[in-house]
């Protein structure tokens, strides 16, 4: 094992929070259709084979979820920012000449107040002085622009893998829990409209 | 906050999952040996970015499994020196506070890095500031009257900035012929943590330097 190059590149919050959320889609996608194969298989009377089951790392899924929620949290402007905003928040800093530290930072924090400034940025007085406001302008611009989050599917997740990783077990049984626990959690987001809610119980009612 | 680091490693995937496409099963061996762990003097990964370059799978001597060499991306949270992050007190004793950001924990403020001059209170359990104040020792900050207080409780949301980070490789040693079974076990050190300031203008509890509402003191607004 060598680590080749320690910090090869910078990432903002946001880009870690669409890695994660990619990542978090692809393994509920991938256990819906587990439980599927599964329970068509168990219908037709065939050998449960476990081919393509792969074990989900729990360390993963720990540190995938905890990081999503922090970096969801109200208090941070992750959730107000898109790719469009960040580019054009960046293209905004150029004239400023900022180092790329203070710009990541800015990205991340979106500051906008002066005394926030103030700690992101050195010598902000000698610097910027009177640039201050319009930098802070540029930030709240980016900030208003919000593009539409699927907020529901995250949601819906920490609820359920939370009682899923509190408990040890293999991957039938809570494969079993996530039928039960599935049905509670679409009753509660009636207002989502997109169809994934509506395909979930779908399934559930062949019973 | 994060940074992407490029490693390389031999990764061996099991007679089980050949049936799975080659990177998916590379990548979830990957996160299954690296995912939440502390990698010493990188920091804490979180997960694979992408994978750079794979060889070809070679069966080894002795087991089934295909062995990769793999160089890969990964995610690491490493927070640079200066850095101003957002984390939630976790817990404040005598010797400073305990930040913390959900998947990392050990991020602390030494007494030495709170804002002066400042005191802890053992009733609430919580430190003080107590700005614009003559006091110098922690006598005379605890009897100052509580209102004009500025508690740092539990939960409260701050911005801190980031000062330095240890790394601790806890490897044990080999075990010693002479001490027969007795095991010493000393105080388990955290493998990676971070030493915060929250002593300047602008940091500490966000709350404080919100200028939004008219009728804050003169001193919250810069």
């Amino acid at each position: 094992m060598e680590v080749v190059n320690a910090r090869s590149a910078l990432l903002s919050n946001f880009e870690v929070l669409n890695l994660l959320r990619e990542l978090d889609a692809d393994h509920i996608a991938r256990t819906k259709t587990a439980i599927r194969v599964k329970k068509e298989e168990g219908a037709a009377g065939k050998n449960l084979h476990d081919t393509h089951t792969e074990e989900i790392s729990e360390n993963l899924r720990t540190v995938e979820l905890e990081a999503i929620q922090y970096l969801s949290a109200d208090y941070q402007p992750t959730l107000h920012q898109s790719d469009k905003s960040i580019t054009q928040l960046v293209r905004g800093l150029q004239p400023f000449g900022l180092s790329k530290s203070e710009k990541l930072q800015i990205v991340n924090l979106a500051p906008t107040e002066p005394v926030e400034l103030y700690v992101i940025v050195e010598e902000l007085e000698d610097r910027l002085g009177n640039q201050m406001e319009d930098l802070l302008a540029v930030v709240t611009k980016s900030l208003h622009d919000r593009a539409p989050q699927p907020r529901h599917e995250t949601i819906t997740v920490p609820e359920r893998k939370n009682t899923r990783s509190e408990i040890a077990l293999e991957v039938y049984e809570e494969v079993e829990q996530e039928t039960w626990e599935y049905d509670a959690n679409q009753m509660e987001f009636d207002d989502t409209g997109e169809g994934a809610g509506v395909e979930g119980d779908l399934d559930v009612d062949d019973d | 906050m994060f940074v992407l680091s490029i490693i390389k490693d031999t990764i061996a995937i099991l007679p089980t999952n050949f049936g799975v496409p080659p990177e998916q099963a590379l990548i979830a061996e990957i996160n299954k040996k690296y995912a939440n762990r502390v990698l010493h003097d990188v920091g804490l990964c979180i997960c694979v970015f992408d994978l750079v370059e794979a060889g070809e799978g070679k069966v080894r001597y002795g087991d089934g499994c295909l062995w990769y060499k793999v160089r890969f991306r990964m995610v690491v949270c490493r927070p640079f020196a200066s850095e101003v992050i957002l984390a939630k007190v976790k817990s404040s004793d005598e010797d400073g506070i305990r930040l913390s950001v959900g998947f990392f924990d050990d991020i602390y403020v030494p007494l030495a890095y709170l804002p002066q001059p400042s005191a802890f209170d053992p009733n609430e359990r919580a430190h003080f500031w107590l700005p614009d104040s003559e006091a110098t020792t922690p006598h005379e900050l605890l009897e100052s009257a509580t209102a004009d207080r500025m508690y740092i409780d539990q939960g409260e949301v701050v911005r801190a900035r980031v000062e330095a980070d240890e790394f601790y490789d806890d490897e044990p040693g080999p075990p010693k012929a002479a001490e027969g079974v007795a095991v010493k076990r000393e105080a388990r050190r955290a493998p990676y943590s971070i030493i915060c300031s929250i002593a300047e203008q602008g940091l500490g509890p966000v709350p404080w330097w919100k200028s939004a509402q008219p009728a804050d003191d003169a001193m919250d607004q810069e």
